[in-house]
């Protein structure tokens, strides 16, 4: 034991010891106790999800199972992909392009056509109704897998509009794992260290701080000091990494890979997020409910799409995180196949389809199908909670075994009707 | 010629005769010579009726296209019909009052995608095209060789037009109307950048349509001031331009957000602009202007969503293409046989007594 | 246990009657309560709090901030046996305490809904003129809006009907906190069957107190909370999702009679008919919301009164008798059965004067206990026990009231404002309770970077900051320091710790000194009530 460290020191919690960040460890003379490797290893097995969240609708028709030439087909044509026998529309070339790393759900028949209630069903895996609040998707994670030990918060949203902490998507999870939110890549308030504290005084500050919190700790209940500690942890891990959310700070080659777009600059923040170790990082894009001009609408949107989604898996790929990342693009639901007089399409939650990829997914096919004219299901029908329960599975959680525990009430994580999609899983 | 009074008088649509079309029909144009209406629409065919006989009868169809066919011209001589999809293909049938007429030539790859205009030289000798893939290309009438290909622009063009002396007007998809030489010289540009905006993620609006008066005096543009994207909403807006020194002359707002576009516009040869509207389902107006008043002559309301009107060449009918009522909803509709129900296009021909 | 002893209980509960009140010679409640509490304790008792720690404490209950230095002072000086009880008695008595009240019951009553300068009128004048509960009760259930001393009681229910986005009114969610926060008990589950773990909660309980208020409707255009309600004209109907027998229930409380739905004929159902052009919202002649109001909050009504009891207790100790507050039942008894049922009985024998009750609390030896515990060990004593007085954490109005009273910046700060402020880094989002101690990640940043809460600690005329800049000795600044923000003297290490640190940034001592006092403001003494 080290004779300057005072007793104090020891009465820190275990978390904080794995999960500091190296700037607090440091400060408290703690980084010798993380052994290098086995932080290196921890971060391999961790599991980490990219969850991006196209709000209004993404046409099933013009992106993941176009009907070429059919009756409801639209103008657009069907491409080859790198999988023989899977084609995809024209205006997703680049996904076209790496589809053997990809796994694409055609026969989603999901319950809600509404925006309002549909987008929270869907990302609460709308399991059974047990009178309680659902946690979202991300929510659910951050408290199933944990924060990691990244010291960054395990839920991060990365959004267009305004930045915050967003407790609604936690449900009866409680606020804690609701999701920080960055609004157009800029951070929470307060986030920036405030210019009239230096670094330095920051730091003396801090240290003054849990000097005194020691004090007062001494023969009182651990509850408040612990959980003082975890959120100003967070917090200063959240301050110390800038280059998480400045954008000048990105390099240039990325940001044109990417686009220099809202979809592409959001989706390079995403990656950085995921290097930093963030457990969850939900992506939105909005504006994708084209009930009118549908056609010129995704031959505008769904390239900028294509461009940051392909970017995003292939650099997963190339750094070896899709093993470990669970990747997800979805909507609320698809469009109808009948055109509308604004020459849109309207919602159509009996087929449509998402893509997936990365951890313990299975890649380069297409499940399920829908009919020739892409009215229906044909075979292989499944609802959201199918794919809940796939998702967890993938990320080393078996639905079967795990509950939520919601003040005496055992909740299932998924819906209890549902089961995994074996040909999902790797 | 008739004075403003008079115009809405004269050509206030009364009695009109029905044709419907299943699938969509998205546009639908008389011949030069008067005796058929030509339409193209979703389902890849090229659909014919002859207006000359009594109701209107439907010739059979032209086969052959993909996707959506949006594309189409004339030249009398020869009647010859030129026909585009969304697949990039561009044809030309000769005999087009014929039952069957002849494919004269076909480029199946004419453009890597959606075609969205044709047009006929006055001079008969060559027809224009522009598609989504950026580019502007000029066809021989009599067997399609590439004549000229424009420099790829920056941004796809959606409308393009000939004037009466062989230059060529191109609409593109951010509201810059543009006015070339048959070399390719741009002539000069027409800022209508007010019809786009970039909302989020999308890029909406663009010229949406190009009209010329008689004189090729004044150049009408036509499409929306968007609001946003994702359900585009915006007031249908018509900019009137100087044709020779580009100067904007006139703007009209034509209706509220949710009538949203203008979707074609026509001179008339009794000097007025007719030009018709679609928007939120239900939302359709067809309105005629004179660039001399400030407010529509004219503003019938009675049809749903409208996309293509033309003009008889005799000036006493008109043919207005729009979706049937009751086409959206998020619900599944079912026919009788419990068969998923599309929608189709009830095409309006007026006729006036003057 | 088996459903019909259960039911019993419950049954025993709702129907029997209640204790006689204090008969002369009898002890003081506060006596009583300390009686009841030692017996369960089972463990040793952590020693009586100190002076200072006592004063903190009560301050921030009664008074809904820390004291002042010179508070402080004072009251550490002076040497009367009987300085607490007369502390006690000074603010309740003074302007503070309905500001606090009122504050309390805000958070509880609008669990961050919304406000509106009507309602914190009503909150505070009715605990300036120390309301009783049930008629506070009385008002938030059947608000009049022709009394404009307590119309702005409506706002209980007018939030709770208003509309937001696409979302429909959510009616489940107002029955539901009308069962909790007047009777303490949660039916939400029992919208759709009997409460699956709950034997007590029976779809009765959720269905008939929604016959109460389910015809309330949001009264819009007016500038201050109005609703008004529609006729009950049929019992409701309901099913339960798993025994498909329909059933009905008209306006019904736990425990009481279901109330007989009146017929009339149409357009006869009104006193004073409703004319939307005159503004006139009409009077019922049989109204719920009116029946409601004169059921629920009386004498008799257990459910009532203990929840009162318990809620009050909660404030005081930081933890409710019955914990959570709204889950009053059989299978969650409270954790001294005869101390609720003591502290209901007395308070409805003394008509629901909360103040009184909070008195005697306050005089408790079970209140004033420390709040450290005689080591590590003894410190995880189960909270139920109250060995060791519990840690409370401090509402957002305390946090502010509290930083700039400590930094003596009160005079120069902008209330609303700062209030709003407060809330946003502090408070709970909307329908989470401020019940229990659940620090943010928002709060840490608020406290690191605020604009304000930096800029109070900069010297300024007549702040805290300035004087310590001025005080060049430094135990004597550390003395300040730490009675001005942690309302007590520094221990010698303390002292040793501020002269060492000072000394080593003579250079900058301004920056030292910010450091110092941002130090002990974010620190956990400072944000939590011990």
């Amino acid at each position: 034991m080290n004779p300057l460290c005072k007793p104090w020191e020891h009465a820190l919690s275990r978390r904080q010891l794995l999960g500091a960040a190296a700037g607090v460890a440091g400060s408290l003379g703690l980084s010798n106790l993380l052994h290098p490797v086995a932080a290196a290893d921890m971060q391999k097995k961790a599991k980490q999800v990219l969850f991006i969240w196209i709000d209004g609708g993404m046409s099933q028709l013009e992106s993941w199972d176009p009907k070429p030439n059919t009756l409801f087909g639209g103008p657009f044509r069907a491409i080859p992909t790198s999988v023989p026998g899977i084609h995809v529309s024209e205006l997703v070339p680049r996904s076209a392009k790496i589809m053997q790393h990809l796994a694409i759900v055609r026969s989603l028949c999901t319950q809600d056509n509404s925006h309002s209630a549909g987008v929270a069903r869907i990302q609460r895996g709308d399991p059974k109704n047990r009178g309680v609040t659902y946690p979202y998707f991300g929510s659910a994670v951050a408290k199933l897998l944990g924060a990691g030990t990244s010291g960054l918060p395990p839920y991060v949203w990365i959004k267009p509009g305004s930045s915050g902490f967003i407790h609604q998507d936690a449900g009866f999870l409680g606020p804690k794992f609701g999701a920080v939110a960055f609004g157009d890549g800029k951070p929470p308030e307060n986030l920036v260290l405030h210019d009239s504290v230096t670094p330095a005084d920051d730091d003396e500050r801090n240290v003054l701080r849990a000097a005194a919190n020691a004090r007062y700790a001494k023969n009182r209940r651990k509850q408040v000091g612990e959980a003082t500690s975890y959120v100003y942890d967070v917090a200063r891990t959240l301050m110390k990494r800038q280059d998480l959310f400045d954008t000048t700070k990105f390099d240039p080659k990325d940001v044109e890979r990417y686009g220099t777009h809202e979809f592409g600059r959001h989706m390079l923040q995403a990656r950085k997020m995921l290097e930093a170790g963030v457990t969850f990082v939900k992506v939105n894009s909005y504006g994708w409910d084209t009930h009118g001009d549908n056609f010129n609408g995704h031959l505008s949107l769904m390239p900028k799409f294509d461009q940051a989604f392909a970017a995003m898996v292939q650099d997963l790929a190339d750094r070896s995180m899709l093993d470990n990342v669970l990747v997800i693009a979805m909507s609320e639901f698809g469009r109808t196949p009948r055109i509308n007089g604004h020459i849109g399409r309207d919602h159509w939650p009996e087929a449509w389809s998402l893509v997936m990829t990365g951890c313990g997914i299975k890649r380069g096919l297409a499940v399920g199908e829908t009919n020739a004219e892409g009215t229906w299901v044909k075979n292989q029908e499944f609802d959201i909670g199918h794919m809940f329960h796939t998702w967890f599975t993938a990320l080393g959680i078996d639905p079967a075994q795990t509950q939520y525990d919601n003040g005496g009430q055992p909740l299932p994580i998924a819906h209890d009707g549902c089961h995994a999609v074996k040909e999902l899983l790797s | 010629m008739p004075d403003a009074k008079d115009i809405a008088k004269l050509y206030e649509p009364k009695t009109s005769t029905i044709i419907t079309a299943e699938p969509q029909v998205s546009l639908a144009r008389f011949s030069p010579c008067g005796k058929l209406l030509v339409g193209g629409g979703y389902d890849a065919r090229v659909r014919r009726w002859n207006v000359a006989a009594e109701g209107m009868p439907e010739l059979p169809a032209l086969e052959g296209h993909h996707g959506w066919v949006e594309g189409l011209a004339f030249r009398a001589e020869g009647e010859l019909l030129f026909t585009a999809d969304s697949w990039g293909q561009i044809c030309c049938w000769s005999g087009y009052t014929e039952d069957k007429p002849a494919v004269k030539w076909k480029l199946d790859q004419a453009h890597d995608g959606w075609v969205r205009t044709l047009a006929v030289n006055p001079d008969g000798k060559s027809v224009a095209s522009c598609a989504s893939d950026r580019c502007i290309r000029i066809w021989s009438a009599e067997d399609g060789a590439k004549q000229f290909e424009f420099p790829q622009s920056e941004f796809g063009n959606l409308c393009l037009k000939y004037a009466p002396d062989g230059t060529l007007l191109t609409g593109d998809d951010r509201g810059i109307v543009r006015h070339w030489k048959a070399d390719g010289t741009l002539i000069r540009q027409f800022d209508a950048s007010s019809l786009y905006v970039l909302s989020r993620l999308q890029d909406v609006g663009g010229v949406f349509a190009l009209a010329l008066d008689k004189e090729a005096k004044t150049l009408a543009v036509g499409g929306t001031k968007p609001v946003n994207g994702g359900t585009v909403v915006g007031v249908p807006t018509i900019l009137l331009f100087d044709l020779a020194t580009g100067e904007q002359k006139q703007k009209y707002d034509l209706g509220t957000q949710n009538d949203c576009y203008v979707a074609d516009l026509q001179f008339h040869d009794d000097d007025f602009l007719s030009a018709v509207t679609y928007g939120t389902p239900g939302s359709g107006q067809l309105i005629y202007l004179k660039a001399e008043e400030k407010a529509p002559l004219l503003t019938y309301k009675q049809m749903q969503n409208c996309h293509s009107l033309s003009w008889h060449p005799d000036g006493k009918r008109l043919a207005v293409a729009a979706t049937n009522g009751g086409s959206n909803g998020n619900g599944r509709p079912v026919d009788k046989e419990g068969k998923y129900k599309g929608n189709n296009s009830p095409i309006h021909v007026f006729t006036f007594s003057t | 246990m088996p459903r019909m002893a259960s039911f019993f209980l419950l049954f025993l509960a709702v129907i029997a009657p209640s204790f006689a009140p204090l008969a002369p010679g009898q002890e003081p409640l506060h006596a009583r309560m300390d009686a009841l509490i030692e017996a369960k304790a089972d463990g040793p008792l952590a020693a009586q709090s100190a002076n200072a720690e006592f004063l903190r404490r009560i301050y921030l209950d009664f008074a809904g901030r820390i004291p002042t230095v010179d508070e402080v002072r004072a009251f550490l000086a002076d040497a009367d046996a009987l300085k607490r009880e007369k502390l006690i008695d000074k603010l309740l008595a003074g302007e503070e305490y309905p500001r606090r009240m009122g504050q309390v019951f805000h958070v509880m009553l609008m669990e961050r809904l919304g406000d509106h300068k009507e309602w914190q009128k009503y909150l505070q004048d009715s605990f300036a003129a120390n309301k009783p509960w049930d008629v506070m009760a009385r008002e938030l259930l059947n608000p009049s809006a022709e009394d404009q001393a307590t119309r702005g009681a409506a706002l209980f229910f007018s939030k709770r009907l208003e509309n937001y986005g696409q979302n429909p009114v959510d009616v489940p969610g107002m029955v539901r906190d009308v069962g909790r926060l007047f009777m303490g008990i949660d039916v939400q589950c029992c919208q759709c069957h009997d409460h699956l773990f709950v034997d007590d909660y029976k779809q009765e309980y959720y269905q008939g107190l929604f016959a109460f208020v389910g015809q309330a409707q949001l009264r819009q255009g007016e500038s201050f909370p109005a609703i008004s309600e529609k006729p009950l004209t049929k019992k409701v109907e309901f099913m339960s999702v798993f025994v498909k027998a329909p059933k009905t229930v008209g306006p019904y409380l736990p425990g009481l009679k279901e109330v007989e739905i009146p017929v009339f004929a149409n357009g006869e159902e009104w006193e004073v008919k409703p004319d939307p052009q005159k503004k006139i919202a009409g009077k019922l002649k049989f109204s719920t919301l009116k029946l409601l109001s004169e059921q629920l909050p009386t004498a008799d009504n257990q459910l009532f009164k203990k929840n009162i009891a318990n809620r009050l207790w909660w404030m005081m100790l930081g933890r409710g008798l019955v914990h959570p507050l709204d889950m009053q039942h059989a299978g969650n008894a409270p954790s001294h059965p005869e101390l609720l049922d003591l502290l209901a009985d007395e308070l409805a024998a003394r008509k629901f004067d909360m103040k009184w009750l909070l008195r005697e609390i306050a005089l408790s030896k079970t209140y004033q206990r420390g709040s450290q515990a005689a080591d590590d060990a003894a410190a995880e004593s189960p909270r139920a026990s109250y060995r060791v007085a519990l840690e409370k954490p401090l509402s957002s109005e305390q946090l502010l009231a509290s930083m700039t009273t400590a930094t003596c910046e009160t005079a120069r700060a902008k209330p609303d404002e700062l209030q709003e402020r407060f809330a946003k880094a502090f408070a709970n989002p909307p329908r989470e309770p401020e019940v229990e101690f659940s620090p943010t990640v928002k709060a840490a940043l608020f406290y690191l970077n605020d604009s304000v809460v930096l800029g109070w600690l900069k010297p300024a005329p007549g702040n805290l900051a300035e004087r310590l800049a001025k005080t060049m000795e430094p135990d004597e600044l550390a003395e300040e320091m730490y009675l001005a923000i942690l309302t007590r003297v520094p221990s010698e290490e303390e002292k040793k710790d501020v002269a060492d640190y000072l000394a080593k940034h003579a250079a900058n001592r301004e920056i030292a000194i910010r450091n110092l006092l941002w130090s002990l403001l974010a620190s956990n003494e400072f944000c939590m009530n011990h």
